[in-house]
């Protein structure tokens, strides 16, 4: 068990010291192509986590406590207070939902089959800074729902979803240093139906 | 340089899902407008940096002006939009838009309940520099509720506070605030009210909550000489996204009177 642990440390510290290579050690730090592109990665990493983890918790072979650790899991991805705003096509009003109820409302669907799958299609806006310092972006990607209920009945649709995302320059202390590194958290999610 | 990027990556997130054209094709962002708009990325949607030989190349940009407009509104002719493309593109003084300290501005319509009866309130937010990056701001608000409590008049139909009442104390005051349909009358003139300062008011004091947005769209004035507003088209085929929703000639000088004309005033 120790060693498992100490190889995690480990791969921490070469994390951020890869982080500490790859950006500058500034409290103001500008993002160069490079750096944008390292960041990018790691946002669109969340966000296939999330994607994932939509998945699992929409599948009905899931079982009930494992949806539950998911839950979890997914609800470390998100900053606090992120809402999604869901609508329809055929109603522009957008409804509001705090991410966990989304996640519980996802998992009672009252379906006999699900399947949720993503498009290969994304797009990622620029990184703009707000007014505390954080840099923040939206990521575009497209969702497939197939439901089948008891009776046979297939319903479908295609959401697209906008994901706020939040990239926060952090330090850490290790050994008596001061180490940087890019921390990525979701903020809202826009749910809008959409026609393939 | 505040702004940064978050590349396009190619790495995909799902999996082929049929065809996907429709959503290449989309305008999937008002940034992606923007991009679009300047010839900022490539078809695929891979960021061009300043410095790349296609950043901002007016060739390749003619292309996809061209396809920033709403196909379906008969009202934007195909000469207006040419006329439009030549100015924007003119090879010795092209117009790109700016995002942060460009002249535009976003309409927000929202549902609101006031005292248990609905009503659409439009809310006009602006970029605005704040320490270390930008933020949106309310910076104008238009309800016909408000604007039917306070409607305009020709001066002459105005009541008013006789010019000795400061003899008695002003004690007229008395009747001039129960005549609840005319207050506005006694104001300075040129009075406007504010209807964000009402707006803010309502909902400090529980009486107006926000429900839903219902509609957003944006207003530009970037361009001299021109208008545009852009509008999202949620509906099939290549023409869709964030798209010109409408189109104007409107000389530099009538700009303001437009501002006003948008604004509801």
């Amino acid at each position: 068990m120790k060693s498992i642990k100490y190889i995690f440390t480990g791969v921490f510290l070469l994390f951020l010291q890869l982080n500490t290579q790859l950006f500058a050690q500034t409290n103001e730090p500008e993002l160069a192509p490079g750096r944008k592109a390292a960041i990018d990665s790691l946002a669109l990493e969340k966000v296939r986590d999330l994607s994932k983890y939509i998945s699992i918790i929409g599948d009905k072979e899931t079982p009930f406590s494992e949806a539950n650790r998911v839950i979890e899991r997914a609800m470390e991805l998100f900053a606090e207070g992120a809402q999604m705003g869901v609508s329809s096509l055929n109603s522009q009003e957008v409804k509001y939902y705090g991410v966990r109820t989304y996640f519980r409302r996802l998992m009672a669907l009252n379906y006999d089959k699900v399947k949720i799958s993503w498009f290969n299609i994304q797009y990622i806006s620029d990184l703009e800074r707000q007014p505390d310092g954080r840099y923040v972006g939206v990521i575009t990607i497209y969702q497939k729902f197939e439901g089948i209920s008891e009776d046979g009945m297939k319903y479908q649709d295609t959401t697209k979803k906008d994901i706020t995302v939040f990239v926060e320059r952090k330090q850490t202390q290790i050994g008596g240093r001061l180490i940087g590194f890019w921390d990525v958290l979701l903020g809202d999610i826009r749910v809008s139906e959409t026609t393939q | 340089m505040l702004i940064t990027s978050l590349a396009y990556s190619q790495d995909p997130l799902g999996e082929y899902l049929g065809d996907e054209s429709a959503f290449y094709a989309e305008t999937k962002q008002v940034n992606q407008f923007f991009r679009r708009f300047n010839n900022e990325e490539s078809k695929d949607g891979v960021r061009y940096n300043p410095g790349d030989k296609k950043y901002r190349d007016l060739r390749e940009r003619k292309n996809y002006l061209d396809i920033l407009f709403d196909a379906q509104n008969s009202s934007i002719t195909r000469d207006l939009k040419q006329q439009f493309i030549a100015d924007v593109n003119n090879e010795t003084n092209p117009t790109f838009l700016d995002f942060r300290n460009g002249d535009w501005f976003s309409e927000v319509a929202a549902k609101f309940d006031y005292r248990g009866q609905e009503q659409i309130i439009y809310l006009y937010l602006r970029l605005e520099q704040d320490r270390k990056g930008y933020k949106w701001v309310l910076h104008h608000v238009h309800s016909d509720k408000y604007s039917s409590m306070m409607p305009e008049k020709e001066s002459e139909e105005k009541k008013f506070i006789h010019p000795m009442s400061h003899e008695l104390d002003f004690m007229n005051l008395n009747k001039a605030f129960q005549d609840t349909d005319h207050l506005q009358d006694y104001a300075v003139k040129g009075y406007k009210p504010d209807y964000l300062t009402m707006l803010l008011y309502d909902i400090k004091r529980g009486d107006l909550k926000f429900k839903t947005v219902t509609d957003v769209k944006f207003h530009f004035f970037q361009v001299d000489n021109w208008y545009f507003e852009i509008a999202e088209f949620n509906r099939s085929g290549m023409n869709r996204g964030w798209l010109i929703s409408s189109l104007a000639k409107v000389p530099e000088t009538q700009k303001e009177n437009f501002r006003k004309y948008l604004f509801r005033e």
